[in-house]
């Protein structure tokens, strides 16, 4: 398969957790879309590193993915964090940035 | 090589209808197991792409790890509602619109750049060549990554620390 | 004369130490606060000027011309201005006038207005010793930088010092149109200093001097600039028709009058006409102009004094005349003789003032019908008075006599006859309105005022206990000083005669005698005597009479003049900046509160809606990548 395969692929896959991101109420389920975007990224990563032969585009993915599970572990934390001060895991009523 | 795109089809098929259904599904707990699903099939197309030792570490690490810490996750604060937890969108349309309009231009890019059709014959252990780069040349950051990973901890304890 | 204290360096002493008289009492809130404390320390630093103008007058010959100076607003090339002190002849003896009668008010003001209150008595020592320093900075002054500096500053005194009562509105108001109406001429003189140094290219006194001589200033355009500067000095001495801040000015208090209004500042615009006589001689014109106005100034102040029944308003009616006297004789081309009749005249008034002041305190009225028979109760008062009226009207053996004719002579050698005429109808009246003065304050029957003393009417004039009797020591002395001085003055100018430009024709001394004594007798015949009915001699002159007791509805002219022009132009102009100036910022500004108030519905808070704004910015990323260039 040619490399734009993957990247179209990899693009979809993106599209959806931006979605995600932009329609869920539920703070969990915002991280969840967030997870999906990273995944596009790294097979982007992986798809250029292979067809490239740099294995700089390994060793990146390794981090993004050693990152992404630090990231999960804090941010979720946060949601228990939020839920237990302010009794709710709907973003919709976390505004408190509201102007 | 008759078999990569068969496989690559049903993969995308798969990864593409796990991660709808991510998105999609009311039930929050469903949510966690179709992204499941998309990270193991991920992992396949880490396969495909030649780097066992990263499919390996997706299965290891976000199947594995991240699921195990969101459904934790879940559990924790359904306890601590006392009510399943729904999970329901809003906007579907704009957002429909947006993300879209993202796809359409990441799509209208990838098609304009000359890419390559062929991958170039592998030399060597992808394994080996990326032991061998975290150990030589990419040793600051990896170790700054463990660095990273204690201060997580320490965070994600204090945070998520009992009340007192 | 020892090199180090030469004439310039004692001159700079005498500009310094009420400079530094100011600053300690300005800075030194205690000592400012001690109201009396503050006046010693005052007079100690005049009296030090005192004695360093005198030094620096005998140090400094007829010719002898000493200089100190310094750079200020340096710019490139060559510094734009100089200050500091011009030591000759001319600056010197005004220089010791001014110390003198500055002394002397300072010392004589400890009595007068010793009932005020410390703090009210500080501020006024303060104001006092910067005025000293400003007159003696004009008087100094080596270019016309420095000169318009302190010509604005002693304005500011003289303001500041009409207004020591500021309580009374009267006060007030009489301060606001002194400093309203010098403004006006100020204009001119500021003006004219820049025209002047566009026309030469220089401030400095000595090197337009030097032009002037080499005759390397262009006569084109000059007349304007003279006139400009002449404008100046018709605002500052009282000129017809800015003469109507003058009077008012006596609402402040009688050794303010006599110092400022009278002695010193009021004739730094003859002071100014004097030290560039050498200019305005090159255009003959506004030298005709300044003749001609200083005459008709002359005879209507003159006029106007005769109805005053305010002893203060008559003196400064007379002030504004002899100022109008000196002008004359500038404008018939003898600078000198107007410059010594301002040094005569300095004395003589000053005199006067202090001894009506005197007046004033023991029976606490201004009104000179409500005096009497005050020459039995306040002997020593009514002597000194008696010499500065004397003086006044030009009686031989007395300060104003020489000056006042050679006037009169330079006036017939130098100019037309009308002016003349006017000066010699003015000295008639100058005689009479001064002994009616004399005759109804100090003579008859003791009015009310006269018999109960002062009654403490009117603001700071000391309540004196029982009838009205001579002032104290302190307030004493000064007038003697002065009464010596002005027949000193007198009997030495009429032994020794100073050298004249031209030639004093020998009938004008009896001339001006003989209508000195007919204006004396005829007060004396109206207001002693009672031959002849003062009604039945307003009626004759009834017109004239009326129109006076109106001041010639100058000050009614004035206000319709401000009403109808500056209110007609200052109604669309205030229109115009509410509406339109201040409208257009008011639409903005409720624009741009509306605008982000709408604006602000965009921070949801919401970290979703956040997100849409980062993937518009991918977008837009995108787009500009992919435009087809």
């Amino acid at each position: 398969m040619p490399l734009q395969a993957y990247l179209i692929l990899a693009a979809v896959l993106f599209a959806i957790g931006l979605f995600g991101v932009f329609t869920r109420r539920n703070t969990v389920g915002i991280l969840l879309g967030i997870e999906l975007m990273l995944n596009a990224v790294n097979i982007n990563l992986v798809a250029f590193a292979r067809f490239n032969g740099d294995a700089a585009g390994f060793i990146f993915t390794v981090f993004t993915i050693c990152i992404t599970v630090a990231e999960v572990a804090v941010g979720l934390a946060l949601v228990i964090l939020i839920f237990r001060i302010r009794r709710t895991a709907t973003a919709d009523h976390l505004d408190l940035l509201r102007g | 090589m008759s078999l990569e795109p068969l496989a690559f089809g049903g993969l995308s098929v798969v990864l593409v209808g796990s991660a709808l259904a991510v998105v999609l599904v009311k039930n929050l707990f469903h949510a966690v197991l179709f992204l499941a699903l998309a990270l193991t099939g991920t992992a396949g197309v880490f396969l495909l792409l030649d780097a066992e030792f990263l499919a390996a570490v997706q299965l290891l690490l976000y199947a594995g790890g991240v699921v195990t810490i969101v459904v934790f996750a879940i559990v924790v604060t359904e306890r601590l509602v006392g009510d399943r937890l729904g999970q329901t969108s809003r906007f579907i349309g704009s957002g429909m619109a947006v993300a879209g309009a993202v796809l359409v231009g990441l799509l209208l890019f990838i098609r304009q750049e000359p890419l390559a059709e062929v991958r170039p014959p592998l030399d060597g252990d992808v394994t080996r060549a990326i032991g061998d780069a975290l150990l030589t040349r990419y040793v600051l950051p990896f170790e700054v990554l463990a660095l990273l990973f204690l201060v997580t901890l320490l965070g994600a304890l204090y945070f998520a620390r009992p009340e007192d | 004369m020892t090199p180090v204290l030469d004439a310039g360096a004692l001159a700079l002493l005498a500009l310094l130490l009420p400079a530094a008289a100011f600053v300690l009492l300005a800075v030194a809130a205690p000592v400012r606060r001690a109201g009396r404390v503050a006046g010693y320390v005052s007079i100690l630093f005049a009296l030090g000027a005192l004695g360093a103008a005198l030094g620096a007058w005998r140090a400094t010959g007829p010719a002898d011309l000493s200089l100190r100076l310094w750079e200020w607003l340096p710019a490139d090339g060559w510094p734009v201005a100089m200050v500091g002190v011009l030591a000759d002849a001319d600056s010197t003896v005004m220089l010791v006038l001014v110390a003198l009668v500055s002394f002397l008010v300072q010392v004589y003001s400890l009595g007068y207005l010793a009932d005020e209150p410390p703090g009210g008595l500080g501020r006024y020592y303060t104001y006092q010793s910067l005025f000293a320093f400003s007159m003696m900075g004009l008087v100094l002054a080596p270019n016309f930088v420095q000169l318009f500096m302190c010509w604005e500053l002693v304005g500011l005194c003289s303001y500041l010092l009409i207004g020591y009562w500021y309580q009374r509105p009267e006060a007030a108001r009489a301060a606001v149109k002194a400093f309203w109406t010098t403004k006006a001429g100020d204009v001119g003189l500021l003006i004219g200093i820049v025209l002047l140094w566009r026309h030469t290219g220089t401030f400095d006194f000595l090197e337009l001097l030097q032009m002037a001589d080499g005759g390397e200033i262009v006569r084109d355009g000059l007349g304007v600039i003279t006139f400009c500067l002449y404008l100046g000095a018709v605002g500052k001495s009282a000129q017809f028709p800015l003469h109507v801040w003058l009077p008012d000015a006596m609402e402040g208090p009688t050794p303010v009058s006599a110092l400022i209004h009278a002695a010193t500042m009021v004739t730094a615009g003859v002071y100014l006409l004097v030290r560039t006589a050498w200019l305005f001689s090159l255009t003959p014109d506004v030298l005709a102009l300044v003749g001609w106005v200083g005459a008709f100034t002359a005879l209507l102040a003159a006029v106007l004094a005769c109805v005053q029944s305010d002893i203060k308003r008559v003196l400064a009616y007379s002030t504004v005349s002899q100022l109008g006297y000196m002008m004359a004789a500038i404008g018939a081309g003898f600078a000198a003789v107007g410059f010594l009749h301002l040094l005569t005249h300095g004395i003589f008034k000053a005199l006067l003032f202090l001894g009506a002041g005197a007046v004033i305190h023991a029976v606490g009225t201004n009104d000179i019908f409500a005096m009497g028979g005050l020459a039995r109760r306040m002997p020593q008062t009514f002597i000194v008075f008696l010499v500065g009226t004397l003086s006044l009207a030009g009686i031989p053996l007395f300060a104003g006599f020489f000056s006042k004719e050679a006037i009169l002579g330079a006036v017939w050698v130098g100019g037309p006859l009308l002016p003349f005429v006017m000066l010699v109808a003015a000295a008639f009246l100058t005689a009479f309105y001064m002994f009616r003065v004399v005759f109804v304050a100090f003579f008859g029957a003791p009015g009310a005022a006269a018999a109960v003393g002062g009654h403490g009417t009117g603001a700071g004039h000391g309540p004196g206990a029982g009838p009205a009797h001579d002032a104290p020591a302190v307030m004493g002395g000064p007038l003697w000083v002065l009464a010596l001085a002005a027949l000193a003055i007198g009997i030495g100018f009429a032994v020794a005669h100073p050298a004249l430009e031209f030639e004093l024709l020998g009938w004008i001394t009896p001339l001006a005698v003989a209508v000195a004594v007919g204006g004396i007798a005829l007060a004396w015949l109206t207001y002693q005597r009672r031959a002849i009915d003062a009604e039945a001699l307003a009626r004759a002159f009834g017109p004239v009479h009326r129109a006076a007791l109106a001041r010639f509805w100058l000050d009614d002219l004035f206000i319709a003049f401000y009403r109808l022009l500056v209110l007609a132009v200052s109604r669309p102009v205030g229109w115009i900046d509410r509406y339109i100036v201040d409208g257009i910022l008011n639409v903005l500004s409720a624009w741009t509160l509306s605008a982000g108030d709408h604006l602000r519905r965009i921070q949801s808070g919401q970290a979703q809606d956040y997100v849409y704004g980062v993937a518009l910015g991918i977008l837009l990323l995108l787009v500009w990548s992919q435009w087809p260039r």
